[in-house]
This record gives C-alpha cells, structure tokens and sequence, in this order.
C-alpha cells in the first residue's frame, strides 16, 4: 500500500508546485489583467533561490524568501509600463517579458549556468514544506476572494470604468495583483529549485505557460476550487491514460479549444452556477 | 561588409513580411491573435519537404504547401474562432483557443517527423552564388526576394484593387455595416484566413530551403519576431507591418553582426517593450490601440 502512495508521491509534489503557479496566474487574471508572465515570474523566484543556496551557501529559507521578494519586485516593475496596456497589448507585453527573461537567463551564464543550467541545488525541500506552503497560498486567495479585494478585483475586471467610477484606483489594484502574482510565482518557483536539484533555463518558457494556462481555464477563473480542480485533472489524466501520457499536448491543445469555446467559464464555474440555479429554482418552488 | 550585411537582412525581411503580414491582416479583421500561425507556417514548410522526399519537384511542393497551408488556417478559423465571435469573447478567448490549435498542429507535426530534423536533399535548390560588386548573393536568396515581391504585391492587389479587397476592408472597417450590404462576413474571414495561411506556408518553404532545416518547433521564434513586427507596425495595419518587417529585417541581421550574439533577442524583445510604452499603436496603426472594444 505505501508502495504504491510512494510511486505517485513526486506526482504529488509537482501538483502541489503548479497549484501554487496556477494561483499566480488565476489572480491577476482576476484582475483584469490579461498578463501570461507567471512563467517568468517563477523562472526570476527558482534562479535566485538556487543561486543563494548554490553560489553563496546560505538557508533555504533565506533563498526563498529572497526568491518571493525577487519574484514580486520584477512584477511591480512590470506592472508600471503594463498599466498603459490593455488586453491583447498586455499579452505580448508579458510574452516578450518571458523572452527576455529567457536569454537574459542563457546569456549570463556565469551567474545562471547558461544554457547548462543551474546544477548541484541541494534538496531541501520536501512534499510536507510543500503541502504547508500551497496549503497557505490556497487560504491566502481564498481570504483574497472573500474580501474587499476580490469584489474591487471582480468590478475591475467586469467593467474598468464602473470600478473606477467607484472609487477603486485601477493602476494601484492591478499592482497589487502584479506584485501578490510575482510573488507567489517567486515562492513556488524557489520551492521547486530545492525540490528539484537542478535548474534549465527552457524550464520556465513558453512551454510553462501553457501549461499554467490550461490549469485556470479549465478549472474557472472566479473561485479558488477552479485552479485546483484544474490542476489535479490535467495532471491525473495523463497518469491515468498512460498511451496517452505521449500526446500529451494533444490533450491540452484540444482541451483548451473545447472548455473556451463550450465551458467558456471553467468546469467548476459552470458547475457552481448550474448547482445555485437549481437551488434557487428549487427554493422558488417551496416558497410558491 | 556593411553592404553585404545590409543585402542580407533584406532577404531575411522578405521573409517576415511574409509571415507577419498575414498575422497582421487576420488581426486587422477579427481582432484575434492568431497563436497558431507560427504552426502554420511550419506545416508549409514540412508539407513541401514530403513532397520533395515523396519525389515530387520543388514547385509542386511549393504550391502544394501554399494550398495546404491555407486550408488549415481557414480550418483553424472554423474550428476555434467562429463559435467564440458569436459569444464575442474573442479577445480572450482566441488567444487561448489558438494556443490550443498550434499545441496539436506542433504535436501532430512532431510525431509525424519523428522530432528529427529534417533536411531537404542536396541539390534540391541549385547553388549558383553571383558575385558583383564584391557582394555574394545566391541564386536562393534571390528566388526568396523574388517571391516575397511578387506575393506581397499580389496581396496589395487582391485586397485594394479588387472586390473581394473592398469587402475585406468593409469587414475590418464595420462588420455589421458590412452585413447590411449584403456582404457575408464567414465567407470573407475564410477567404482572409486562406490568405494568411498560404502566406504563412510560403514563407515556411523559404524558410526550409534557406536554412534547410525544418522541425516541428520552427515556426516558434518567427511568431516571437511576428509580435515585434506588428506592434512596431500597428496592429491590423498592412503598411505598417511591411514597413516594420523591413526595419525589423534590417536590424536583427545588423545585430547578429555586430553586437553580442545571445543578446539579440534580448534587444529585440526589450525595443518591442519600449514601442508599447511609447507608441503602442505603432508607427502606422491608428490610435485606439488597448482600446478594442466598442467596434461593433
């Protein structure tokens, strides 16, 4: 029995890393902001983390924080000229962040490793730390959503110049979103250098981006149970269809055209809504 | 040197005028971001290479590619935009329903091609290289200025001097108006998507031949370049994105020559970004740019 938890215990870690990336990327779309940069984001977090631990020697814990603080200062950054943007401009304003990123990454190959990448991390950081962490970031949303910020984000988001009207700063909201995004993004990506050894730059392109993506728009983009549901079946469902776990990509490219084009909201928005409609009508049918 | 350089990166330009003008004109007319134009534009590249492996000569892979290329970008269209514009989340949702397409077109390709890299056979374009004025230039580099030329002076044809050109840019214009004249808006945006995909597939063929080496991943990096050639354009803009793939043709040979080799992307990538903060319609776009609602 144990054998078998230990066999998809690392399953279970890499769930735990990209629930966290997924966070990342599910809260400034939240926001409004059509922003893909997580990737680049948690390559900015996993670097720097690596860095302390391998190049200066010191705690984890240092490296991660130092990892957080890096990853939401490059957010706050990008978030200043990205204000000016709007959708599809914000879009290929991010991709072109990652971009850079990337062969900023390959080009300073003394600090980095280069196109080698970063080797020798040692392992700190096991699935416990992990659960604990992404456990702490699912409350943090969770509080997020509940709050005053996530009805500022959710107007904001519907109709900029509604929310503006009522007194909620657009610039200074979609900042806080930047830098809470950067910042978990930073956390997760340092959590993964001490999980995983080694560091390759390609690890935090294009390809990471899609598969953050894919986790919010299937799951939903309006609670926090979307990110995780979305997770856990893009990452099950290749285990479980082992012949498919090759085409992979297929899976996630035909799954993104079908949920945005059919469940445009995500499986569990769309189930939310359908489970409220029927307890509304049903509740309308005791009162009559 | 200098010269030479300069002759270089105007072949090169041809090349993404080709790529980013039908990126351009898809986005002019649909205000979509068409992600998976990067796949099509490989798949020309590899359906013309199948030919000229299955002993077909290089024209008929040439066009063979042009016409496939086209009809999966009208496919493309059909399958992941045509449902989403009746919700009218487009913006959106065809960046991810595009995402989508070119992970299964780039997956389909990469199983088909065994993720090899393929190589046309020797001699499938013969090497002839002129020399004059002490600059070198080959017979495949002019067939690739040559072809671009004529593509995109076809392309200005059809789409101002002709009927269908009119109904195009009545579309862009007003997709509503348009209807009431009793122009039907599917059949144009099938039309341009042809278009943009036989473009895309055209410069995919140059692109193999000119390098000779075609997988599954290529189309990856000139979609990259595509954004930076169209935001420095103007989004949606023809002019402009012809104008730019020539700037933009210029200077990245000029920095491959002369600056750093790893940090072309580097500069090219951070003078996009700076474009979008200074100018984000670009040289020739019109201004309503981060403002794309409201057109209809």
């Amino acid at each position: 029995m144990s054998g078998i938890i230990a066999g998809y215990l690392p399953l279970f870690d890499l769930y735990l890393i990209h629930v966290g990336l997924a966070f990342s990327q599910y809260i400034v779309l939240r926001a409004g902001v059509f922003s893909l940069a997580t990737a680049a984001f948690a390559g900015i977090g996993a670097y720097t983390a690596g860095i302390f631990a391998v190049n200066l020697g010191l705690h984890p814990a240092i490296g991660l924080l130092a990892g957080t603080l890096t990853g939401m200062g490059a957010a706050i950054f990008l978030s200043i000229p990205l204000a000016r943007l709007r959708g599809v401009y914000q879009a290929i304003a991010t991709v072109a962040f990652i971009q850079i990123c990337l062969s900023l990454n390959v080009y300073s190959e003394s600090l980095t490793g280069g196109a080698m990448g970063l080797n020798n991390i040692p392992k700190t950081v096991g699935t416990g730390t992990l659960f604990v962490f992404a456990a702490l970031a699912t409350y943090m949303i969770w509080a997020i959503e509940r709050g005053r910020l996530g009805r500022a984000f959710n107007a904001i988001r519907q109709d900029e110049a509604v929310a503006a009207s009522l007194g909620i700063s657009i610039t200074r909201h979609q900042m806080l979103a930047f830098a809470i995004s950067g910042a978990l993004a930073g956390l997760f990506g340092g959590l993964e250098a001490y999980h995983a050894y080694a560091l390759d730059p390609n690890q935090f392109g294009f390809h990471l981006l899609i598969t953050i993506l894919s986790y919010v728009i299937l799951g939903g983009r309006n609670t926090v149970l979307g990110p995780l549901v979305g997770c856990a079946i893009l990452i099950i469902l290749p285990e479980l269809a082992r012949p498919l776990a090759e085409n992979r990509m297929v899976i996630y490219g035909v799954m993104l055209i079908v949920v945005i084009n059919y469940v445009p909201k995500g499986i569990v928005d769309t189930a939310l809504d359908a489970i409220r409609a029927r307890r509304l009508k049903m509740r309308e049918e005791t009162v009559s | 040197m200098l010269a030479q350089q300069l002759l270089n990166g105007l072949v090169v330009s041809g090349v993404y005028a080709l790529f980013s003008l039908g990126f351009t004109l898809v986005f002019g007319i649909q205000r979509i971001l068409n992600l998976a134009h990067g796949a099509i534009f490989m798949t020309g590249a590899m359906v013309a290479f199948y030919t000229v492996k299955g002993g077909g000569p290089l024209w008929l892979g040439f066009i063979l590619a042009i016409l496939a290329s086209g009809a999966l970008s009208v496919l493309v269209e059909i399958v992941c935009f045509r449902r989403l514009r009746k919700t009218g989340d487009e913006e959106f949702g065809g960046i991810i329903s595009s995402i989508g397409a070119g992970l299964v077109i780039t997956t389909i390709a990469q199983q088909v091609s065994s993720t090899q890299v393929l190589r046309f056979p020797f001699e499938t374009f013969p090497v002839v290289i002129f020399k004059f004025w002490g600059l070198r230039v080959s017979m495949l580099q002019l067939f690739m200025a040559g072809a671009a030329i004529i593509l995109v002076l076809i392309l200005g044809y059809y789409v101002y001097r002709t009927a269908f050109g009119r109904r195009i840019r009545a579309v862009t214009d007003n997709e509503h108006a348009a209807m009431l004249m009793g122009i039907n808006p599917n059949f144009v945006y099938s039309q341009t998507y042809f278009l943009a995909g036989a473009l895309a597939g055209a410069a995919g063929v140059l692109v193999g031949l000119a390098f000779n080496s075609i997988t599954f991943l290529m189309g990856e990096p000139y979609l990259m370049f595509a954004f930076a050639i169209i935001i420095l354009g103007g989004l949606g803009s023809i002019p402009g994105a012809l104008l730019a793939s020539l700037v933009f043709g210029m200077v990245q040979t000029l920095t491959i020559a002369y600056l750093p080799s790893g940090l072309t992307d580097t500069i090219i990538f951070a003078s996009l970004f700076l474009i979008l903060l200074v100018r984000p319609h670009g040289i020739l776009g019109k201004e309503d740019a981060g403002n794309l609602r409201g057109r209809r």
